[in-house]
């Protein structure tokens, strides 16, 4: 430990925190313009510059750490002048047009300059003429930037699409973007210290001080990270609340752009019948199924786990029973009910191998915290998958290219060489030994060298990460690959992360007994069922979308995560349903404090669940599960089976990075055409040709998509996404990702 | 020799010759060249650290608003802080409206105002150096200022254009780097984690980023200012991260700048090793069609032949001279030039750059040294055998189990001969070198030096071979060592050797590898040629132009300066190359003006080692990266130096100060053109 002092106040620092770090965890306040908890300090403003006692000239606290015994003093007239000085540079030419600007009542540079106590300007610079730019929802209005270069950060250290960078030119820089690279994410609007960088949906839609903040959860993937619902009346006529906008606490944490633009996705009209939810009833009590999918909260699934155990209803959930199964073989292996891993894991790795992930796209912080690995660690980062995930070209160290429905030959040679040097049980040893390296190789098609790299950087780096994806839950042989992947995690250093497939799956998971086989007549819930309870506004019944309701997630970082209600809901819920069905909870959120704590949840009210970020940039939000041990015998993993060939056309099920099903396509700001995508060679293998209009057979669903070559494809397997339709197919979900699809062209079909 | 001046306040001494005669003039206590060219008249030199007039007659006026205006240009390296990107631009509006005789009072306080908080706040040294020669001018010069204001006239110069204002950037440790490689830029792209920028700004002087990350003797670092406060920046190593990010991530390769078109013209290059390779990159970067020949079967010269695997692997040399062959560049390998086949492509090819290096190891000129004695074995033929046979399976792999091996050396190729040795399974390796520990690290490293003890190399300070003992076979037997003693120069320079009487000693060994020093190979050089050679028997080149007396052949690298390190090589190859690009142009070779400024800067020194430095956090360690365990490395060709990990070197990027500066020279027009004319 260190000891400081930072006016007057003795503190303690740890070996390599920065002045700002130590003066910010113990609320000390230090004027900063450009610096940003999350990344490393950019060091443009000079703002946060401080005197320490016995050093000649000023100490730019960001970046310098501190030191045992230094005194530092964060004010004196001198170091106020300069500020004051640095704030009037800011200010030359910098448009006073407030009253209209978007970011006005929360801009920092309007702030600052009243701390400053900058009233007038007394020198000027001639101004150059510079270009708006419209990058599809992103706005750049070069006059009001003040280069303090956050965007380009985050868009480098962060999300890792190195699409905004500087165009340097001395006092005509400006900021510009890589289209090509840009993944509209927005991390660059979120960090904007002034009203440079806006959404273009947001622009001029209200002021900041009208909005009021509702604390919640994305409820769009597993992630479910932090957001605010920005909400606000309608227009003076109308009182109706409604979400202008979702910003995030960018200082700490990252949202992705089916996050931040993806909110419009409320069920708004619906309305209370009686004769309906009269109906709804007669329906429960015709139906001996339920089926849901993962978008739901936890306190929806435990109402549907104790309508199960009260009325012996099936519950079904497709796509969400292959990820408990497979959970449920790796825990026999860990001896823990969850995965060890988290996202911060991750970030913090030095070495991440995935398996089984579309590493771009499935789940967007992921993608963010393997790019945090590399930039941070310098990470290597290797993506074992049959399709080279050229999007993260730059990200990716090695892209190693196994033969698909070769997963489990994949899991069985990797935790072979893994676990080689370690203590592990004589059976498990034999195990190994019979294994044939030689002839899996050849099968899976991933060389011997490649394995050898792994295996070479696992000795040599320190913190690992095995990320395993949504292609091996659904893989004929998921079980056996579970419990190897399970001996990975219980034998070596590495730790793992397994992602759920949606929003709440580990949820569902922990809290349903689910079922394989549907019954005879079922209830849908934002899927499609013989009588649909639909938050899309297109069932028997309405139900609340997850921006209209309370409750609470788990997301993959094994924490239950607490959301809330954005916009007015005027129908039934879940809870009124299960009411009249005999269940008695006046809402949702009592059962919150019910959750099976055999999995792990902890008995506490919902309304005492916290959801913020302190100062220092911990997460306080609801809290983690506890991963639970279950006593297990070590289960054996059976010998590998054949491995299927998958010859002729194949397509793989995988959907752009802001887009999950058919909530995010309801939202317009990241609206996205679909497509089947794939390499020349696939067109060839294929006989259809770019731009034509094609019809996928994929196990029986006919789907119709315009087929769209790019040079960037590589190799023989198609691409197609299915999120506009996804829940109401969902059966997809529990099918292996790759399908040996059937393509026609629309011409030869006529 | 010192530079006689009417005004100066560089480096805070204040000469004020004004109003006196010339032949009492008060002389300064640095040099800066008089004379830009041999016809043009140095009027005056702004910099970071003062202004200095030559001439009574210089506008100062105008050479601050000029010198601002620099600041504007350079903009790479600034716009990057709110005090320099607004601050800059508010000197250079200012300093221009009271130029054009449109100032008024006021406008000085606010230059004072700006200027001091750039000077206090900014992020680099550009920003926080710019306003001090201008702040010099305004106090030194207030006169002329208010005499603009209250008259409302405009500088005397304002309007007129006979004044050329030359500038360029330089940093001390970019000045003392033999070629000039753009550090603060490539430490830049670290901090900010964006490897490809950093070398990006490394491939704009420095093709081979892979090898220079990796074996370079950094003579940087002893110009680093941030020594004045703690310790060097680790420059070497952080070079090496974007190197090793574009090949460890199998990316396309980096270039500084786009390929030219073709301009039909064809250049030889002989010689393949660093100064050959850089000489191709950037003729082929300007659209020159190059052919390379080499007598070695391999590419990469003595990099590849003579540095050995544990120091430079060679798959990264590759990824540097892949790069190369990636611009079109053609190598002819195995195959030695003659003197009839540099005649013949003296008609074939539009120029040529002789870049053999010097590959004959000179002899430790004891009793009895014959090339013929069983087990005298050069050290540059030793390194070539080892190392071709590790690196590529070629030739016979040397073992040396059982044997003994001394070197004689004190210098990086001795260090690779002992620690080779000891590779290649030596019962025992001794290294003899004339003086003490203390200069042989000095020589080398203290890295290399400790490495090598630690692996086991043996040696023996103050002693060299008198006679080489061989037997009736004419086998080396034994070597008879004399023993040596330092002493002190009394006028300060290297200290002499004193032979000691009495205490000779003999060593019996197998091998003795000579490794002192080389000399250059010239027998393919046409007598009739009459090239001119240096009396160390390198070519001789003429005004830092790298031609030698015959037009259109040039010369670059060891076989001009002498056995040198892998930068000098490339620093002279790469200004070779920008002279031979303006020789095929216009046919005659000359440098550019910014070239000039540089080797004058180089003359004046940029480094200050008395600099106090102010605004940073002394203390900080600089950062050592890991090293192969040594009983690993001892058996393994495996690189000895893991490098820096990302985070150690985000780290050490951000203890750099950014020392940008700027120079800028008032020169007079009378003989134009400036560019491209004659030196």
């Amino acid at each position: 430990m260190i000891n400081i002092t930072i006016d007057g106040i003795k503190l303690q620092a740890k070996q390599g925190e920065t002045i700002l770090q130590v003066a910010r965890r113990n609320g000390i306040y230090i004027p900063t313009m450009c610096y940003l908890t999350k990344t490393n300090p950019i060091a443009s403003c000079r703002i946060c510059s401080v005197e320490v006692e016995g050093v000649e000239g000023f100490i730019l606290s960001c970046q310098e750490k501190a030191v045992d015994g230094i005194v530092v003093h964060t004010n004196s007239p001198e170091l106020f002048t300069h500020r004051q000085n640095i704030m009037k540079l800011y200010d030359v030419n910098h448009p006073l047009q407030c009253g209209i600007c978007d970011k006005s009542g929360e801009c920092e540079l309007q702030n600052k300059t009243l701390e400053f106590k900058v009233s007038s300007q007394e020198f000027s610079a001639k101004e150059q003429k510079r270009n708006s730019k419209k990058w599809k929802i992103l706005g750049y209005d070069p006059y009001l930037c003040i280069l303090c270069e956050r965007c380009v950060t985050v868009c480098n250290e962060i999300v890792g699409a190195k699409a905004l960078y500087i165009k340097p030119n001395g006092y005509n820089s400006t900021i510009d973007n890589d289209m090509k690279k840009c993944i509209q994410c927005g991390e660059c609007i979120s960090v904007c210290p002034v009203g440079a960088m806006v959404s273009n949906e947001f622009k001029y839609k209200a002021n900041a001080w009208e909005n009021t903040k509702i604390p919640a959860s994305c409820s769009h993937c597993s992630s479910g990270c932090f957001l605010y619902y920005d909400v606000r009346h309608k227009s003076i006529n109308d009182p109706e609340k409604i979400i202008t906008r979702v910003v995030n606490e960018h200082e700490f944490a990252s949202l992705c752009g089916a996050g931040r633009f993806g909110f419009d996705f409320a069920n708004k009209n619906a309305t209370k019948n009686k004769d309906l939810l009269d109906k709804t009833i007669t329906a429960f009590k015709k139906a001996d199924t339920i089926k849901f999918s993962g978008i739901i909260t936890n306190e929806e699934a435990f109402i549907l786990q104790k309508l199960k155990e009260k009325f012996g209803y099936k519950l079904i959930s497709y796509g969400n029973k292959e990820y408990q199964k497979f959970l449920e073989e790796f825990s026999i292996n860990t001896g823990h009910k969850l995965y060890n891993g988290n996202l911060k894991n991750i970030s913090q790795s030095d070495l991440v191998i995935s398996i089984g992930t579309k590493l771009s796209t499935d789940n967007p912080m992921i993608r963010f915290h393997v790019n945090e690995a590399l930039k941070r660690r310098g990470a290597k980062i290797i993506n074992l998958h049959p399709i080279e995930d050229f999007a993260l070209k730059e990200i990716i160290s090695n892209s190693i290219r196994y033969e698909v429905g070769s997963e489990e030959g994949v899991l069985a040679i990797l935790a072979k060489g893994l676990l080689e040097d370690k203590d592990i049980p004589n059976e498990l040893k034999d195990y190994f030994d019979e294994l044939d390296d030689g002839y899996i190789c050849a099968e899976t098609n991933v060389a011997e060298e490649e394995i050898d790299l792994i295996l070479k950087a696992s000795k040599t780096l320190e913190k690992k990460t095995l990320i395993l994806g949504e292609d091996l839950y659904t893989h004929k042989r998921a079980k056996n690959i579970a419990l190897l992947a399970g001996l990975i995690e219980r034998y070596s250093d590495f730790n793992v992360v397994i992602i759920p497939p949606q929003t709440n799956s580990l949820g569902v998971s922990l809290i349903c007994d689910l079922d394989f086989e549907e019954g005879d007549y079922t209830i849908g819930y934002n899927v499609k069922g013989d009588f649909t309870l639909s938050a899309l506004g297109d069932g028997d019944l309405d139900m609340p979308a997850l921006n209209q309701q309370e409750g609470t997630f788990v997301n993959i970082d094994k924490r239950v995560v607490p959301t809330n209600a954005a916009v007015a809901y005027g129908g039934y819920t879940l809870n009124d349903i299960a009411n009249e069905l005999g269940l008695k909870a006046e809402y949702t959120i009592n059962y919150t404090k019910e959750l099976p704590k055999s999995k792990g949840f902890k008995e506490i009210e919902f309304d005492d669940l916290p959801n913020y970020f302190d100062n220092a940039g911990n997460e306080h939000r609801g809290y983690l599960l506890e991963n639970k041990s279950r006593r297990t015998k070590l289960r054996i993993p059976e010998e590998l089976e054949e491995i299927e060939s998958f010859d002729g056309i194949v397509v793989y099920r995988c959907e752009p990075v802001h887009q999950f099903n058919e909530f995010t396509a309801l939202c317009k700001p990241i609206e996205e055409k679909q497509f089947l995508e794939g390499s020349l060679q696939f067109s060839v293998a294929a006989k259809i040709e770019n731009e034509s209009e094609v019809e996928i057979d994929l196990d029986g669903l006919k789907i119709k998509r315009k087929f769209r070559s790019d040079k960037n494809f590589k190799g023989t397997i198609g691409e197609i996404s299915l999120f506009d339709s996804i829940l109401h197919n969902n059966k997809l979900l529990s099918k292996y990702r790759y399908f040996r699809a059937k393509i026609s062209s629309d011409g030869s079909m006529q | 020799m010192k530079s006689l001046v009417y005004f100066s306040t560089w480096q805070r001494e204040i000469i004020d010759n004004r109003n006196k005669p010339k032949e009492q003039w008060q002389n300064s206590s640095f040099y800066f060249p008089e004379q830009h060219r041999v016809s043009n008249d140095t009027k005056a030199f702004i910099g970071w650290d003062g202004v200095v007039l030559f001439k009574e007659d210089v506008d100062v006026v105008k050479l601050a608003m000029k010198y601002a205006a620099q600041y504007q240009i350079y903009s790479e390296a600034c716009g990057r802080c709110a005090p320099g990107r607004w601050g800059g631009r508010i000197l250079y509006d200012l300093l221009d409206k009271i130029a054009r005789g449109e100032g008024e009072l006021s406008d000085l306080e606010h230059l004072k105002e700006v200027g001091s908080t750039m000077q206090k706040t900014s992020k680099c040294e550009i920003g926080k150096t710019v306003p001090t020669p201008i702040l010099d001018i305004m106090i030194y010069f207030e006169d002329v200022f208010l005499d603009l204001i209250n008259n409302k006239k405009s500088s005397c110069e304002y309007h007129k254009n006979d004044i050329s204002y030359i500038a360029d950037i330089t940093a001390p440790c970019t000045d003392m780097c033999p070629s000039h490689v753009d550090i603060p830029g490539y430490i830049e792209g670290v901090r900010d984690i964006k490897f490809i920028d950093s070398l990006k700004a490394t491939k704009k002087s420095m093709p081979l980023a892979h090898v220079c990350g990796r074996v370079c003797p950094h003579p940087c670092e002893d110009a680093c200012r941030r020594a004045n406060l703690d310790e060097p920046i680790s420059i070497m190593e952080l070079k090496r991260i974007g190197a090793d990010y574009e090949s460890n991530h199998g990316l396309d390769f980096v270039y500084p700048t786009k390929k030219a078109e073709p301009i039909d013209k064809k250049v030889a290059i002989i010689g393949a090793g660093p100064a050959g390779l850089t000489g191709a990159y950037y003729l082929a970067l300007e659209g020159v069609n190059c052919d390379v020949y080499d007598e070695l079967p391999v590419i990469g010269g003595e990099v590849a032949v003579g540095v050995p695997q544990y120091r430079m692997p060679y798959e990264k040399y590759h990824k540097d001279i892949e790069a190369v062959k990636a611009l079109g560049v053609n190598f002819i390998l195995n195959t030695k030039v003659t003197a009839d086949m540099i005649k013949q492509f003296e008609n074939d090819y539009d120029a040529i750059l002789i870049a053999t290096g010097t590959r004959i190891s000179k002899k430790i000129r004891a009793k009895n040294e014959r090339m013929e004695i069983n087990g005298y074995w050069p050290a540059i033929k030793f390194l070539d055998q080892i190392n071709l046979n590790v690196k590529w399976g070629i030739g016979e792999a040397v073992d040396l189990s059982g044997k003994t091996v001394v070197c004689v050396g004190g210098g990086f190729t001795s260090m690779d001969v002992v620690r080779c040795a000891v590779r290649a399974n030596a019962k025992k390796v001794i290294l003899l070198y004339r003086r003490d520990e203390k200069t042989i690290i000095n020589n080398t490293s203290y890295e290399e030096y400790h490495e090598a003890v630690e692996e086991g190399v043996e040696f023996k300070f103050y002693s060299a071979v008198e006679e080489i003992i061989t037997d009736e076979n004419d086998n080396l037997k034994k070597l008879k060592i004399n023993k040596f003693e330092l002493v002190p120069n009394p006028n300060g320079g290297r200290p002499s050797l004193n032979h000691i009487e009495g205490e000779d000693y003999f060593i019996e060994c197998d091998y003795l590898i000579p490794a002192v020093s080389q000399d250059a190979n010239m027998d393919f050089v046409p007598k009739e040629w009459n090239l001119s050679l240096t009396s160390w028997n390198t070519f001789k080149t003429f005004n830092n132009t790298y031609m030698t007396n015959r037009k259109g052949i040039f010369a670059a690298g060891d076989c001009e300066y002498g056995p040198m390190t892998i930068v000098n090589a490339v620093g002279q190859a790469k200004r070779a190359a920008c002279v031979m690009l303006r020789y095929l142009k216009t046919g005659e070779a000359s440098l550019s003006d910014e070239e000039i400024l540089e080797d004058h800067l180089r003359k004046l020194g940029v480094y200050n080692k008395n600099e106090k430095i102010t605004g940073w956090m002394p203390g900080m360690k600089r950062k050592i990266s890991q090293k192969l365990d040594v009983n690993t490395r001892k058996h393994s060709q495996a690189e000895v130096n893991f490098g820096l990990t990302s985070e150690e070197a985000v780290n050490e990027a951000q203890r750099c100060m950014r020392c940008y500066y700027i120079a800028m020279v008032a020169v007079e027009n009378k003989n134009k053109p400036l560019d491209g004319g004659k030196v």
